[in-house]
């Protein structure tokens, strides 16, 4: 019996087992597939992707002053929300005064109230009158009533900067030794309504994203990328102690001791064993690698950098995973310790906290205090398609993690067992 | 009786494995401490921590529209500008892409000229609009360079009436304009004022400082009490292992008996577990459960009932130890993902939204967001907790169609 017979034996094992299968590819697919369902449309781009309606109830109070205007900013601005282009974002509807409004939000029946105030066409069109309008949201939203602040901002902006050119104006004017003049003030409003409805005020901004990210797909596997990443690290490191454990379970079945007796040498099974779980652990990365390439277009990265990153994965998880055991009495205590300790352990290592915006500075330190979080690292860099110079540092990091790990656990279990 | 006395020996069993506590509660509460953190918590209780978006600002032009830019930003309720440095600018790109930053906004050479001699120009901005953090920066930069233009163009405006009433030509004139114009945005005429809906969850309207750890906690709580099970579920498979379950079936308990003192069991599991973590999360987190302790009592009771009945089920369709394991975590993954206890639903996209409001974990999370984070009422629970007390027979009604004794 040589090594690889060991190793061949456990491999068969595990890839019998229905439990390691999930726990090798389902797991973490279903993960990913969960997110990529969640947020798989934002991340094309925002074409496919759609919210659903912002529910907003809207009570105008606006009071103009019909007699001597047909100007009404309170109907403009509802007209503006009620156009056909913003139907697929908004539904409208209208309520009697404020505290119908504001109890259709209370009740959920409405997910934003709009309280128009009696003297919003005041403001928009008197030089020293202001206004507010209010809206009321329900607390545990946060885009949809963002879109309406947005839209509501933008309208009024209008009012406003028609209101700042007429105050300009006037005051060039009267600087100049003229008179304030309401025609003059009226044909100011025209001119800025003008430059409102044209092309130079609708482009300000030339938007372009982060490079590398330029295309659709780029930018969809910059999302999805590290929290594919974070599931392959945080569930090849589980595998990595699970694989493991098949020592103490042998031990406990009577088999290890009946393997001792056979012409291997003990390092020979014991080493067998570790090969075993680094092969297990090398197919796992590289399924898991292709198939999510497949279904997420996940583009890893260089070839070289994957292949450096995968190395220092599976090492590392493999040293870690047969020290961890190397501390367990009995099978009893593998679930709780896996569990426990590869949460707490992929947890401090960001494998929970990829894709969420502005995580504190001082995770990113706390992270690499764990193999996971260097294995994390590694991973980034070749999602960004680094270069494989600058994957040494992380992937040497993660090397002799894993050689140190190994050493400790294989003298803890070559003084219990053999 | 009986069933008391098979609840008991379960509970006995449950509560001297010391796994059960990992998994119960300091796991929980470890995700909570995590989520709640990550997701601003920390930064909406304490003052010192800026919640604005970082946009990097880099600025070529250096004229005087391009410093009442920056000033406009700095001006902004959304965003934070940093002004960066050359050896910054070089990698502006990557702090994009690292997150560091949500934007870079270049402010190109001759910006203030082309700007004043009407002529366009564009600020190049660096911008992830797949993240949550770029769109709403890029919404913001909207806002703020609508603004600066618009106080452009009044200055135009006033100088060319001038221009047409007097023949003044004097360039002054566009500059005096121009800071008049800036100078009326910063109060402008027409304002948005944000007020949430929380009720008597805070006394100032606002939302509670809690408010992140609100969302974790709950979160938490729902997706816990369904691992939680992987225990209390295995007592059971081990029984039918063993065949002890069969040998019951020899003593004078009937089936109904047997079946009632292990779900009993795993109510009372999930339901202590409930009620300290909800203790836990007043004393630790500061979420506000004791504001209306009846309606949250309702929703952990249903939560324990309908948590048990998947128990059951799980127990009853599983064979070994191992398949309780991944069933349960199928299960947790699923409904605590679907059922917005990771995230809210309505950052998720219309079709996942749509599903995960099925699930029965929406319905838990709703009932709790009522009270914890909408300030509602007892009566704001009432259709959450039937919901779920109707997903709870069911499951039920599954298990025992399924439960085998041998």
């Amino acid at each position: 019996m040589n090594i690889m017979d060991v190793a061949y034996k456990d491999l068969k094992r595990v890839f019998r087992s229905p439990f390691a299968l999930v726990m090798m590819f389902g797991a973490p697919l279903l993960i990913a597939g969960l997110l990529y369902f969640a947020f798989g449309g934002l991340i094309n781009g925002g074409s496919s992707f759609s919210l659903a309606p912002t529910r907003i109830v809207i009570a105008n109070l606006d009071q103009a002053n019909s007699s001597t205007s047909t100007f009404k900013a309170g109907e403009m601005l509802i007209d503006f929300l009620k156009n056909e282009d913003l139907a697929n974002i908004l539904e409208i509807t209208m309520a009697s005064d404020e505290a119908s409004a504001r109890a259709m939000v209370d009740q959920q029946q409405a997910d934003v109230a709009l309280i128009i105030p009696v003297n919003f066409t005041q403001a928009a069109l008197a030089p020293e009158q202001k206004a507010a309008v209010l809206l009321y949201q329900d607390p545990t939203l946060m885009i949809g009533p963002g879109i309406v602040k947005d839209l509501v901002n933008h309208f009024m902006d209008g009012f406003s900067g028609a209101k700042i050119a007429v105050k300009v104006t006037d005051i060039a004017v009267q600087r100049n030794g003229g008179q304030p003049d309401p025609d003059l003030s009226e044909k100011t409003s025209q001119q800025y309504a003008a430059y409102l409805s044209s092309a130079s005020h609708a482009e300000a901004l030339h938007l372009v994203s982060p490079s590398g990210q330029s295309g659709q797909a780029e930018s969809r596997s910059a999302m999805i990328g590290p929290i594919m990443a974070g599931m392959l690290v945080l569930f090849v490191f589980f595998m990595g102690a699970n694989g493991a454990q098949s020592i103490i379970r042998e031990h406990e079945e009577g088999t290890l001791a009946r393997l001792f007796t056979t012409p291997a040498s003990a390092l020979t099974i014991l080493a067998g064993k570790f090969v075993g779980v680094f092969a297990a652990l090398i197919i796992q990365t590289a399924v898991l690698l292709v198939v999510s390439a497949l279904i997420f277009h996940i583009s890893w990265g260089k070839p070289l950098s994957v292949v450096l990153a995968t190395l220092g994965l599976v090492i590392a998880a493999t040293g870690f995973g047969v020290m961890l055991m190397s501390f367990i009495k009995n099978t009893r205590q593998t679930g709780p310790i896996l569990g426990g300790v590869m949460t707490l352990t992929g947890m401090l290592g960001g494998l929970f906290s990829n894709g969420i915006p502005n995580i504190p500075e001082v995770m990113d330190k706390v992270a690499l205090t764990m193999p996971q979080g260097w294995a994390m690292h590694a991973w980034k860099l070749s999602l960004a398609g680094s270069i494989a110079g600058a994957m040494i540092l992380p992937v040497l990091v993660l090397i002799i993690l894993g050689a140190l790990f190994f050493a400790i656990g294989l003298t803890l279990f070559r003084r219990r067992f053999v | 009786m009986r069933i008391l006395y098979l609840a008991y020996k379960d509970l006995l069993q449950i509560v001297q494995d010391w796994k059960s506590a990992l998994f119960l509660l300091a796991m929980p509460l470890l995700f909570t401490l995590f989520f709640g953190f990550v997701f601003g918590a920390t930064a909406n209780s304490k003052p010192d921590i800026d919640p604005l978006l970082p946009v990097g600002v880099i600025n070529q032009d250096q004229g005087n529209l391009a410093v009442s830019l920056e000033k406009l930003l700095e001006g902004s309720e959304v965003i934070r500008p940093v002004v960066l440095n050359e050896q910054e600018a070089a990698r502006a790109d990557q702090m994009v892409q690292d997150g560091d930053l949500a934007a870079v906004v270049t402010i190109p050479f001759g910006y203030t000229d082309q700007l004043l001699a009407d002529q366009p120009i564009l600020l190049d901005v660096i911008i992830d609009q797949s993240q949550p953090a770029g769109q709403t920066a890029s919404r913001a930069l909207d806002t703020v360079t609508g603004r600066l233009l618009g106080a452009v163009e009044a200055a135009h405006i006033s100088v060319n009436t001038i221009k047409s009433q007097n023949g003044d030509t004097d360039p002054s004139n566009l500059q005096d304009s121009l800071a008049e114009a800036l100078s009326a945005w910063e109060e402008p005429a027409l304002t948005v004022t944000v007020e949430k809906a929380t009720g008597g969850a805070s006394k100032d309207g606002q939302a509670s400082s809690a408010g992140g750890f609100a969302q974790a906690s709950a979160g938490m709580m729902v997706q816990f009490s369904i691992f939680g099970l992987i225990t209390s579920a295995m007592v059971l498979v081990l029984e039918r292992k063993s065949g002890t379950l069969q040998r019951l079936l020899s003593s004078p308990m009937r089936r109904t008996e047997v079946i009632s003192g292990h779900i009993l069991a795993m109510f009372l599991v999930v339901f202590a577990q409930q009620l300290i973590l909800a203790a836990l999360g007043q004393l630790i987190f500061g979420v506000d459960y004791l504001r209306q302790p009846a309606a949250i009592l309702l929703m952990i009771i249903v939560l324990a009932f309908w948590a048990a009945s998947l128990g059951l089920l799980i127990s009853a369709i599983s064979r070994k130890e191992d398949q309780v394991i991944t069933l349960s975590l199928i299960a947790m993954f699923i409904f605590a993902a679907m059922g917005g206890a990771w995230f809210p639903l309505e950052v998720a996209g219309k079709t996942f939204a749509a599903i995960g409001h099925l699930m029965p974990t929406a319905w838990a999370m709703d009932g709790f967001q009522n009270i914890l984070l909408r300030g509602l009422g007892f009566q704001s629970v009432l259709m959450p907790a039937g919901m779920l007390l109707v997903y709870a027979l069911a499951f039920f009604g599954l298990a025992i169609w399924h439960f085998r004794f041998e």
